[in-house]
């Protein structure tokens, strides 16, 4: 054999939603979902969570769209492919922050197979796009046996690699709301190189009146256990005039709010250094690029 | 060990074999159907070194997909590039710039190039870098692999991918 050999499981195929949520309520919770693959493929995470049952999404027709709703947002099936995205024209113009995140998510390969909701489900808190997506707002749609239910991603993930997705329920959809003429959005990742995970990323959704922020939404990763939204710092910024001795200001405090560690990508030193500086480009970035 | 039988398309033939159903694409392609252009190289999606492409347009990495799930779909290895022994366009542009060193990187390289011009004929010296993100040549040679992938790009009739809907179908 010419490479690692996955641990075994058996598959499981269902042609519906409604059978697929049959399906992972009778395995309970022995069941993986695959959808990219990307994550769950890597031999030394399958290895680890050694599912009896690996369940595809294949079969699942209508779940790859990826439309933008005027007057409502974006809404992503659970088989979107994070190159959508980038294919979309509304995505780069109304979602700057998650249209920079999918552009340096990884490799153009792993972004034809990646999934973006998949990238939600992973609840790592280096995710990328899930990064814009904190920032950006949204909800996921859940299915389970009793129903539909969605949940506001700020309270979607709750520890490293867990989410509030419960074993029987399949997240079908994610939705973002859409912005208004004054939404200002930015991504920035820090990675030694390209396709590595980042060091730490950072995306903002700031509402402007000129100079001025009527209210931001900033969250940050690889800074703890999951991506966090940087709340003392949003409230230094509400209602303020973007100046530079503010911008100094909401360095200071993101340094003060995260909790990152030392681990093979960088440093806890290291990522509290940077995290003001990033913050204060990605603020300027969001407020330029428009 | 649970086994199924898997239909592949590959290279434009159909291949019917029962394979258990954690193989991956790659070991399907090398260990089942003996087509071992293809390479193993990190088996975590960041090395390029297994990518293949799939519908005759996008690059996948074939370690991290399941062969099962490969079905229905057409998988090109650069073993179907070459057509009636004649060297496709993008093979000849590689040799000729001498893109190739220990050359463990090149199939998934050629690869990765028909991918970049099937979704765009003429591409900048900056989105040729960007579309080679994910493909990693240890001998360092990306200068030369970013000239065979300009030449290609100058020696390929462009109306002919756009007819055929994608490299190698």
């Amino acid at each position: 054999m010419s490479s690692r050999v996955l641990p075994q499981f058996d598959l499981l195929t269902p042609q519906s939603i409604s059978e697929a949520v049959a399906m992972l309520a009778q395995y309970q919770g022995q069941v993986a979902v695959l959808a990219g693959g990307t994550d769950l493929l890597v031999w030394n995470y399958i290895r680890k969570l050694k599912p009896d049952y690996v369940l595809r999404l294949s079969n699942l027709d209508g779940l790859d769209y990826l439309n933008y709703v005027p007057g409502e947002g974006l809404r992503i099936g659970a088989r979107a492919k994070v190159a959508q995205l980038l294919e979309h024209p509304d995505v780069a113009e109304k979602f700057p922050a998650l249209h920079q995140a999918a552009s340096t998510f990884a490799t153009p390969q792993i972004r034809n197979m990646a999934t973006i909701v998949g990238n939600v489900l992973r609840a790592s808190p280096a995710g990328d796009c899930s990064c814009a997506i904190l920032a950006l707002g949204g909800q996921v749609l859940l299915q389970g046996p009793g129903g539909q239910r969605l949940v506001d991603i700020d309270d979607f993930w709750v520890a490293y690699g867990v989410t509030k997705r419960k074993y029987d329920e399949l997240a079908v959809e994610l939705r973002i709301p859409e912005p208004t003429s004054a939404t200002r959005s930015a991504f920035i990742r820090m990675t030694r190189v390209h396709e590595d995970l980042a060091k730490l990323n950072v995306a903002v959704r700031l509402e402007m009146s000129q100079d001025t922020c009527s209210q931001a939404r900033i969250s940050m990763g690889c800074v703890g256990p999951t991506l966090v939204r940087l709340k003392q710092t949003e409230k230094l910024l509400n209602g303020k005039k973007i100046t530079d001795e503010l911008l100094q200001q909401l360095a200071a405090s993101a340094q003060d709010e995260i909790t990152p560690i030392d681990d093979q990508r960088s440093t806890a030193d290291y990522r509290r250094q940077v995290a003001g500086v990033i913050l204060r480009r990605v603020i300027e970035q969001a407020i330029e690029t428009h | 060990m649970k086994t199924k039988m898997i239909t592949l398309c590959v290279n434009g033939r159909d291949h019917r074999f029962e394979a258990p159903v954690n193989r991956t694409l790659l070991q399907a392609l090398r260990d089942d159907l003996r087509l071992t252009e293809t390479k193993y190289g990190c088996g975590t999606g960041e090395c390029g070194g297994c990518t293949v492409l799939m519908d005759g347009k996008d690059s996948i990495c074939s370690c991290l997909t399941l062969a099962v799930e490969a079905e229905g779909r057409h998988i090109t290895t650069v073993g179907g590039m070459t057509r009636d022994g004649e060297l496709h366009p993008i093979q000849i542009a590689f040799i000729e710039e001498g893109a190739i060193q220990c050359g463990y990187c090149t199939p998934g390289m050629i690869m990765k190039t028909a991918s970049i011009l099937a979704n765009n004929p003429n591409p900048s010296e900056e989105e040729i870098r960007k579309g080679l993100d994910g493909n990693v040549c240890r001998c360092t040679g990306y200068e030369k692999i970013v000239q065979a992938v300009q030449r290609a790009s100058r020696m390929l009739d462009t109306s002919q991918i756009q007819k055929s809907g994608g490299m190698g179908q």
